[in-house]
């Protein structure tokens, strides 16, 4: 009995090598569907389950009403500070699209021109999600959020929190949840410009959860308190999401690049709530290359 | 293989309160693994089939809530079943300290199998940074914990013993 069995452990660690190596080579991707299909049920339970106990965790946080007191005053200060940075942005924006109408006004003198406002935009309804849970491998920064493909999330789409802060991208998606690679994560890699002196560059996490910017090049003045945004470049992202305040600037002598410290605008460990956009288009593949060509 | 019956939804819970709740802990004095502990605790009551078996599960349900590749932890846990499950560890001396030795060791194997892999995948670790900032903590958590883990699941073990005459 004890002699047929002793296979068993050695044959387990092979088949879980097995599923790793099929789903590195993209070979498990009916499998994955299929499993996928069958665990839905189970995972509906699941995700209820999560939800249920994160919220008991919450309620016994709730209890501790000074240190949510502080929280909220912290969330309102965040609020107000991404506010004013919107609106600096707004204002740069407009201050842009201004000039350019004044240019064409001179361009074209025989034409009757009207100014309007736009007083509404096509707005959607971005799902909002709870975080309820964090990635079980403690080496990446990634959180659980309780939508999923049924919602509309699918791989890529960015998510945002308070107002115009970015905090990741969807990097997995399940019927029911959906898992958040957040900005500070080691393998996260954002196209970004900095606000004021306009120095673009590459946001990306560090294995301490720390943010950097980096590949800006060294003639290029960083100002400490400048604030870094998404650029848009490469059509991934929208334009104008908040990432985070230089902090400090580096620059070695033997290095290409300087690198910049940035001090996140959210503390991610405590995100309670976040929304998804799921209308955003990311700009094909072909566009970008044309409208990279002289 | 019977002690699945209940092995399941024990793993299935730790697996959840590992990602609602520990996983948010380790920020201020470490984390412990607590599926990684189950593990190891049934192994030394039952065997290293036995352990490989609750690994492989638990490492499954655990790779259900990540966003890493499916086998990670499914493979880790496994190992760690089957090695701290070993007749070996009997000559460490009494269950308990045995338990506690073995979390300890499970701990750090079964995270340096993990961290493995990802180097081969080609994520980024802090090797430093990982075993001073999780591994080791979870090692001394893990320690610590073993005798809570222990009289847990040996009331389980009895119950299927007493079951099965």
């Amino acid at each position: 009995m004890q002699r047929r069995q002793t296979w068993l452990p050695y044959a387990l660690i092979l088949a879980a090598l097995l599923l790793l190596a099929l789903h590195e080579a993209g070979a498990l991707g009916p499998l994955d569907d299929l499993i996928t299909y069958a665990t839905a049920p189970l995972e509906r339970g699941f995700s209820r389950f999560i939800y249920q106990v994160g919220d008991l965790f919450k309620t016994v946080q709730d209890v501790r009403r000074l240190r949510a007191e502080v929280e909220r005053l912290q969330r309102e200060n965040d609020a107000l500070r991404v506010e004013n940075i919107r609106l600096q942005e707004q204002y740069v924006s407009e201050n842009e699209q201004l000039r350019a109408m004044l240019d064409f006004r001179e361009a074209n003198p025989t034409y009757t021109l009207i100014g309007a406002d736009i007083v509404e935009r096509g707005c959607e309804i971005y799902p909002c999600a709870s975080v309820v849970g964090e990635d079980t491998n403690p080496y990446l920064s990634y959180l659980i959020i309780n939508v999923g493909s049924k919602d509309g999330i699918a791989v890529g789409m960015p998510v945002v929190s308070s107002g115009a802060v970015m905090v990741g991208r969807i990097a997995r998606v399940t019927p029911h949840l959906a898992f958040v690679q957040l900005v500070n994560d080691p393998t996260s890699r954002v196209a970004a410009i900095l606000q004021r002196s306009r120095v673009t560059g590459i946001v990306a996490g560090r294995e301490d959860g720390s943010l950097v910017m980096t590949e800006i090049l060294p003639d290029e003045t960083v100002e400490v308190g400048d604030v870094a945004v998404t650029s848009g470049l490469g059509g991934l992202l929208p334009k104008g999401l908040l990432l985070g305040q230089v902090e400090s600037v580096t620059y070695r002598e033997s290095a290409l690049f300087q690198e910049v410290k940035l001090r996140p605008q959210l503390d991610f460990r405590r995100l309670d709530v976040v929304v998804v956009i799921t209308n955003f288009q990311p700009e094909p593949l072909e566009e970008l290359q044309q409208s990279g060509e002289p | 293989m019977s002690s699945l019956y209940f092995g399941i939804p024990i793993l299935l819970v730790g697996s959840v309160l590992q990602s609602v709740w520990l996983e948010r802990a380790h920020y201020t004095f470490g984390r412990p693994d607590l599926v990684l502990l189950l593990v190891v605790t049934w192994s030394v009551i039952r065997g290293a089939e036995e352990g490989a078996l609750w690994g492989f599960t638990g490492g499954l349900l655990m790779d259900v809530l990540s966003g890493s590749p499916p086998g990670m932890w499914a493979s880790s846990l496994a190992l760690v079943g089957f090695v701290t499950g070993q007749p070996w560890g009997q000559a460490l001396g009494s269950t308990v300290l045995r338990l506690a030795m073995m979390s300890a060791l499970g701990t750090l194997l079964g995270h340096s199998a993990f961290i493995a892999l990802m180097l081969i995948l080609g994520y980024p670790v802090d090797l430093p940074a990982a075993y001073a900032e999780i591994v080791g903590p979870a090692m001394l958590l893990n320690f610590l914990l073993s005798p809570f883990a222990f009289r847990f699941l040996v009331w389980f073990h009895h119950r299927q013993r007493q079951a099965a005459r």
